[in-house]
């Protein structure tokens, strides 16, 4: 038997892999939420201009953005545990956590919020800095406050032009997730892995694993681009 | 009434007004004019704290507001008694028409929803406007979008009103029906300052005309004192030079003559 591709392997191995799409269905989700959290929060002490959260979040983003993603995941994943021990020996807290109860999956999640989060930071900032100042103005020439003015006027705006960005870090993260296999937590990418060294046919669960991401990252372009054209309701197209 | 005290306002080092003074009565419609960079919107956006004066008072309604001790309670107070409408309309782009007039309602005066609804549909049945409650902003015409921040400014009952050049990024054909809105409202007895270069206008709707002229204020007075006996040199100046330009024909724009034939357009 001399193939070029064994489909009936492809279509078995897609079989087996697609279970723990779910695990990275869920850490990509998970981390864009917690990483719009961290944008939003670092991307107002910078338009507000807020001193030492400013220059922290800054560095946070350069860091971040200087650094590879393989590399944070390590640090993060070698780092909790040195930091919780450091808490518990020296301080006392966190002393009912155990080291061994932390899972690699939960360390995944916090590297990926970590690092969503200085690219989203800037993806906001951008967004909300494009909003025009005339709308700004008129909200505050009718006495709302600072904060109802960013919750009903400038978010809602923002989040329109930042829509497109943030899709396109939320596809990259679909495909950022088949790292993590480095800090032992089992993903698509690690199954097809795994399935591969067994019969030595990695061509085959290479070609299924990729279908899986494509597929995958399809589904939410389309969804995307269904809620960009519901968020836009207000705007006028171009043609 | 309101009364300005002495307003001045620097831009880093550049003074920009310098020392302005000025009362209008309760129902007076006071039109600024002067030239380009002569501190007339600066002016305007100084009355409601847009632009923080640098020194000064204001005075609306026996409320004394000093620019150098102004809290976020007193700037609140000044804003929610006055109204601005912006040159660029600047209506929310993200709500309705309605919901833009709603907005400073239920927000800034906690009314709630339903009320807030009546007295909006009320407002921009006045301007007109009825059939386009649901339209977002950029479904609307320049006109229509100027006629919806009106009613914005409106609906929070103010004070005053102050028009930052209303009609300025309009096209010819639909300054009239902004213009008519204006006068209704003037006719109504609503006080208002309006900062514009539509001489014509100016001189129908005015009670008193101000000519401002490098961050002071010139010369003022009736309409007829302006327009026909300046006193000023520089008032004669400025209007020369306009004349030479328009003719200053009286805008006719006749309030009788109905809603229709100046909405009727767009």
């Amino acid at each position: 038997m001399n193939k070029f591709i064994d489909f009936n392997f492809l279509f078995e191995s897609i079989k087996m892999i697609i279970v723990y799409l779910p695990l990275t269905l869920e850490l990509t989700f998970v981390s864009m939420l917690l990483g719009l959290i961290i944008g939003l929060f670092t991307a107002l002490t910078r338009i507000y201009k807020i001193s030492v959260l400013k220059q922290l979040s800054s560095f946070y983003i350069s860091y971040i953005r200087g650094t590879p993603l393989l590399v944070q995941l390590y640090l993060v994943y070698y780092g909790v545990p040195k930091i919780l021990y450091i808490f518990q020996t020296q301080y006392g807290l966190f002393e009912n956590v155990s080291v061994n109860g932390i899972s690699p999956e939960f360390i995944a999640t916090m590297a990926f919020a970590i690092n969503l989060g200085a690219y989203l930071s800037e993806t906001i900032r951008a967004a909300i800095e494009s909003v025009d100042r005339g709308q700004f103005e008129a909200a505050s020439s009718i006495g709302m406050s600072q904060t109802q003015i960013m919750l009903k006027i400038v978010l809602p705006q923002a989040a329109v032009a930042a829509l497109p960005n943030i899709g396109n870090t939320l596809v990259s993260t679909v495909k950022d997730t088949s790292l993590v296999f480095t800090i032992t937590v089992i993903d698509i990418m690690a199954e097809a892995k795994i399935i591969g060294a067994r019969g030595l046919n990695y061509f085959e669960v290479y070609i299924g694993v990729s279908l899986i991401y494509w597929a995958t990252c399809t589904v939410i372009v389309k969804f995307l681009n269904l809620y960009e054209r519901h968020l836009k309701k207000y705007e006028r197209g171009i043609v | 009434m309101i009364k300005l005290h002495n307003i001045h306002k620097y831009f880093s080092k550049h003074h920009v007004l310098k020392g302005v003074n000025l009362t209008v009565e309760k129902g007076e419609v006071i039109v600024i004019l002067g030239p380009s960079g002569s501190g007339k919107s600066t002016l305007l956006r100084s009355i409601n704290f847009l632009e923080h004066p640098s020194c000064g008072v204001i005075e609306i309604n026996g409320m004394k507001i000093d620019s150098e001790t102004a809290s976020k309670k007193d700037i609140l107070a000044l804003r929610t008694s006055t109204a601005m409408v912006f040159q660029q309309y600047n209506l929310f782009k993200n709500l309705t028409a309605i919901q833009n007039v709603m907005i400073g309602l239920t927000s800034v005066k906690k009314i709630d929803k339903k009320k807030a609804r009546e007295i909006a549909e009320k407002i921009l049945g006045k301007v007109a406007l009825n059939d386009r409650m649901d339209y977002y902003p950029s479904q609307l015409s320049g006109g229509q979008q100027q006629r919806v921040a009106i009613a914005r400014a409106l609906a929070l009952n103010p004070e005053v009103l102050l028009f930052d050049e209303p009609t300025s990024a309009l096209d010819p054909e639909l300054v009239d029906e902004v213009l008519f809105t204006i006068k209704q409202l003037a006719n109504d007895g609503n006080t208002m300052i309006i900062v514009t270069h539509e001489l014509g206008f100016a001189r129908e709707v005015a009670d008193k005309i101000i000519l401002m002229d490098d961050g002071l204020i010139v010369e003022e007075g009736s309409v007829e004192k302006i327009f026909s006996n300046p006193v000023e040199e520089r008032t004669r100046q400025f209007l020369g030079k306009a004349l030479e330009r328009f003719i200053i024909e009286p805008n006719d724009i006749k309030l009788e003559q109905g809603a229709e034939k100046y909405y009727g357009a767009s």
